[in-house]
């Protein structure tokens, strides 16, 4: 990677590191409520002030943020190993298997990405397990449709061939030769995910149908903060930062390995 | 021949569409536990219960009502809302002009910020000016619409006060939310423009051309451009579609009384016809979209006919 990615990626990530470790130093507590500080200024021991309910805005964006992470990674960890098999399955047995599975993928992309996790979030109720679980509804395709057609193109190769002659099972095959030689274009497209993920969490979560209150996610966090942006512009300005700077470090870090690894992965808006 | 390439992607929308037709009728079967119970809560008179039940045709077989689902949306109706009791259709339509201006504004300005941009950069490929185009780039792609939204509020309508804040009356009310909408649309395609136009130089009509000794704005804008439009007016035609997505946290930032807007007030009154009928509206014109997009490349490009 060059220098200048490297730089600018730590660049974007100095704010979400710094909130986290403003946090663990002024160590409140992002859940109590003390109505007499209701919308209270910065201090020195609230740096960022007080929330519309009286709760420190620096704990709150750090729960916030740990949860962005936590999300993002689980979706993409779960959607990733969901897609990759799915894939891998499709595109190494080929035929109706192969048509049936991506048939369904091509009905998961007739949607716009957002409005499908919205619908399906909204459907199944609120809570993370069922933000999860709808992102990766809509995640595990990219994962998908990348990694089979990755099989694709390596599945006559004489190497395959030759493990295919040597008697190797198909789940040996796919584990030893496969995966390896797929990692790099799905790496990239893991951490383009990933920023979506992460975007499309704080957005359910701005229309309200992620996390709810009182726990603390960005997006709660910005819709909060846009009812009372006449009074207190800085309960939208901090979470709406951390969240931009968060999903330009990962965009950043997706654009470099892609340079790196020299694959080319259609990035599309979700 | 042409013809009937065309044809075949055509008629391969049918299934796809079916498909996300399925998909949205199973939507409302998803719920855990019961939809009545979930819409009226588990204390509600056995009554009103029944009414719902009723309603929903929650009480004849699901593939009863899966049968008069589809064949409802054949015959645009759509089901009643749960709560005006108006048809889904009807307060679809009403909606569609209001979305409609708010995504033509955002598409066009995403083009005319899009193509300069991108020529621009690809013009100064790997210099400095490349790096401040591609770099805004990716502030686009990286910046959350429902942040981007409030933010410009802030700024113009709080501030300095030269725009209004939300709604769709006053004059000027479309700027804010096409600045919103567009910036994202803009950021994708001014990367597609910026690469297809440095694909469609390296290759080797370009270098004839330079061996013909003509200049080098004759070659940009007279050869290399007709081959990099092709990608981008693809790309373009799968933006319509993608649009509708981000417009309806846009509608619900700034209020706009579009399709999003409707969809959101939907699930936030657990209206479920009404929810299916926007998800199924959007998905379809979604899928009409990214038909669009297959066909103009078809048309546009000899090459792709054969693949």
């Amino acid at each position: 990677m060059s220098r200048a990615a490297w730089a600018a990626i730590i660049l974007c990530l100095l704010v979400p590191i710094l909130v986290m470790c403003m946090a663990l130093i002024s160590a409140q507590d992002g859940h109590a409520v003390d109505l007499d500080q209701v919308l209270a200024p910065a201090s020195w021991a609230h740096p960022l002030g007080f929330d519309a309910l009286g709760r420190d805005v620096l704990a709150r964006l750090s729960e916030g943020l740990q949860l962005s992470l936590s999300v993002g990674l689980a979706v993409i960890l779960f959607g990733g190993v969901a897609g990759i098999s799915v894939g891998v399955l499709a595109g190494w047995s080929g035929g109706w298997l192969d048509a049936g599975l991506m048939r369904l993928a091509d009905v998961v992309l007739s949607f716009p990405g957002i409005l499908l996790a919205i619908a399906l979030a909204a459907m199944l109720g609120p809570g993370v397990d069922n933000l999860i679980m709808a992102l990766v509804a809509v995640g595990w395709v990219g994962f998908a449709r990348l990694s089979r057609a990755q099989v694709l193109s390596f599945k006559n190769t004489p190497f395959i061939e030759a493990a295919i002659g040597n008697g190797a099972s198909a789940v040996y095959i796919a584990y030893r030769h496969l995966l390896p030689n797929i990692a790099a274009p799905l790496l990239v497209e893991a951490s383009f995910g990933l920023a979506a993920v992460i975007i499309g969490e704080a957005g359910l979560s701005f229309l309200g149908v992620g996390v709810q209150p009182p726990d603390a996610s960005l997006g709660t966090m910005i819709r909060e903060g846009t009812s009372l942006m006449l009074v207190s512009p800085y309960l939208v300005i901090w979470p709406g930062l951390v969240l931009f700077s968060l999903v330009m470090a990962v965009n950043l870090l997706g654009d470099a390995m892609r340079d790196r690894l020299d694959v080319r992965v259609d990035v599309q808006s979700r | 021949m042409i013809i009937r390439t065309v044809a075949i992607r055509v008629l391969q929308a049918i299934p796809t569409l079916l498909g996300v037709a399925t998909l949205v009728f199973f939507l409302l079967h998803m719920v855990p536990g019961d939809p009545v119970d979930a819409l009226l809560g588990e204390t509600a008179m056995p009554a009103d219960r029944e009414a719902l039940r009723q309603a929903l045709h929650l009480n004849e077989p699901i593939l009863q009502q899966y049968a008069d689902y589809l064949a409802g949306i054949g015959t645009g109706n759509w089901g009643r809302s749960l709560v005006d009791q108006r048809p889904v259709f009807e307060r679809i339509l009403e909606r569609i002009p209001a979305t409609a201006t708010l995504a033509g504004f955002s598409l066009l300005l995403a083009v005319l910020i899009a193509l300069p941009l991108g020529y621009w950069a690809a013009r100064h490929a790997g210099r400095s000016q490349d790096v401040a185009a591609m770099g805004f780039s990716l502030l686009g792609v990286s910046i959350p619409n429902f942040w981007l939204g409030p933010m410009l509020m802030l700024v113009f309508a709080v501030f300095l006060g030269v725009l209004p804040v939300s709604g769709m009356e006053q004059p000027g009310a479309i700027v804010l939310p096409a600045i919103t909408l567009g910036t994202a649309l803009a950021a994708v395609l001014s990367r597609m423009a910026r690469s297809s136009w440095l694909e469609a130089m390296s290759c080797d009509a370009i270098r004839t051309a330079r061996a013909f000794g003509l200049s080098e704005s004759t070659i940009w804008w007279r050869h290399a451009a007709r081959l990099a439009a092709i990608p981008v007016i693809t790309m373009f035609a799968l933006q319509l579609g993608a649009v509708l997505g981000g417009a309806v946290i846009t509608e619900t930032v700034f209020d706009w009384p579009g399709l999003g807007r409707l969809t959101i007030e939907a699930i936030q009154r657990r209206d479920y016809p009404l929810v299916q009928g926007c998800v199924l509206i959007i998905a379809s014109f979604y899928v009409l979209a990214n038909l669009l997009a297959d066909i103009l490349g078809l048309l546009l490009d000899p090459r792709q006919r054969h693949v």
